[in-house]
């Protein structure tokens, strides 16, 4: 252990990586910045030594870089047993039916259903950032301006990429970065400029911003158009019941043009409208199913954009 | 006995026993305290002799902040990255009390056979 001691911050953290290889790269990316966060702060603190000799005593303050992996991981593993709301043994266990139905007392199906209809908003505003910002800094790169222009406008996408990553945990649970991604060192603006070109994860955060605009639009479209057909058919059957009943003769759902076919037959027909009531409930329950693993999916995609090509 | 055992009894014991200190090194604290801070904290009081390595602090604080009993905040700091300030709350406050009240009951029942004050 004592033969490849870290001798620099560097070291270090390449040692806690290679120790933590293998687990959640949120998780990686949390405990590198924290070591930083310590180790920095340790470096700072004795002006008056190297960082070499500093690093000499960090495994028994700090502690080793295998020890603190293990630490993470173990506090990672009760975290997780203790936060995680439990899905639904309702929905997890019995029968099809039972299960299928089960998705209504799903927290995650809510959220996530939630979180489509909020992805045309910030769909529209990070495509704006990520286009006004290339845009811009391509524009000002010849100017006096330019370089912190596109500074300031990576370290804005970095910031949304953290904001997401919470966003989508609280919605699906998918473990995503708790800290900003380490801005290292601090160095020249020219060499902060070109580590910031080579790292893949500026770009693919990019990506990710313009992807959302199209994704927004059809998650955003997709669940306005189920839940509102899903919800007008649910009614369906009352608002019948209540014509009949003379309570409600002027309550219609539908404006006059969209009362065609099946629509006119179930304000007449009581039996219709309660298949269309039938049909209602279903749509919306596919659509919780639907938004909850549409959810989940999109965070996986997240995360292959914005967490791991950091972590690689 | 050798001293691997001692440091993997000394850990067990740990286990539960740094989120109680972070909580009460917290909750005595009037300003907002960052990781370092709080490690530096806690390796003075114990007179340079350490119980635990201070690398263990950071994930204990980000399962309590997780877990609603912390509240933290980012300060951009001069001498390197940013720093994350914590700060104890309500329910931090509530679960220390309780968690001092078993510490207390634990403590006292363990004395009792070690100090042999049971007959």
């Amino acid at each position: 252990m004592s033969v490849n001691a870290p001798r620099s911050i560097d070291d270090y953290l390449k040692q806690l990586r290679s120790a933590l290889a293998g687990e959640d790269a949120a998780l990686v990316q949390d405990a590198l910045y924290d070591a930083e966060e310590y180790l920095r702060a340790e470096v700072a603190a004795h002006p008056d030594r190297s960082e070499a000799d500093v690093l000499e005593f960090i495994s028994s303050t700090y502690g080793a870089p295998e020890e603190v992996a293990a630490a993470y991981r173990d506090t990672e593993v009760k975290v997780k047993a203790a936060l995680q709301t439990p899905a639904p043994r309702a929905a997890a266990q019995g029968s099809g039916v039972r299960r299928f139905f089960g998705v209504f007392m799903d927290v995650r199906a809510y959220t996530s259903l939630i979180y489509m209809l909020l992805t045309l908003a910030t769909g529209i505003a990070y495509f704006t950032v990520v286009v006004t910002g290339l845009s811009l800094s391509v524009g000002f790169a010849i100017l006096i301006i330019g370089i912190p222009f596109f500074l300031a406008f990576i370290g804005v996408t970095r910031v949304i990429a953290l904001g997401e990553g919470r966003l989508l945990e609280a919605v699906t649970g998918e473990r995503m970065p708790r800290r900003p991604v380490h801005p290292g060192p601090s160095a020249s603006w020219l060499t902060r400029i070109g580590d910031m070109l080579k790292d893949a994860r500026t770009w693919t955060t990019l990506l990710y911003m313009l992807l959302m605009l199209p994704l927004g639009i059809v998650y955003f479209t997709v669940a306005v158009t189920v839940l509102s057909v899903g919800l007008a058919f649910t009614a369906m059957p009352f608002v019948s019941v209540a014509q009949h009943l003379g309570l409600a003769a002027n309550l219609t759902l539908f404006s006059d043009d969209a009362r065609i076919g099946a629509f006119v037959l179930a304000e007449h027909s009581l039996l219709a409208s309660l298949l269309l009531g039938i049909v209602g409930v279903l749509l919306l329950t596919l659509l919780m199913h639907l938004a909850r693993g549409l959810a989940r999916a999109h965070a996986r995609l997240a995360k292959t954009l914005l967490v791991e090509p950091g972590s690689a | 006995m050798d001293d691997s055992q001692a440091r993997k009894f000394q850990k067990d014991l740990n286990a539960g026993l740094v989120a109680l200190v972070l909580l009460a090194v917290l909750e005595r604290s009037t300003e907002d305290l960052y990781g370092y801070e709080i490690a530096k904290r806690l390796q003075r009081a114990n007179e340079g002799e350490a119980l635990f390595k201070e690398g263990t602090v950071y994930p204990v604080l980000r399962a309590l902040a997780a877990a609603g009993l912390l509240t933290s905040r980012v300060v951009p700091s001069y001498a390197g990255p940013a720093r994350r300030y914590y700060r104890i709350t309500d329910e931090g406050r509530a679960m220390l009390g309780q968690w001092t009240h078993i510490w207390r009951q634990t403590r006292g029942f363990v004395d009792r056979f070690i100090e042999g004050t049971d007959s």
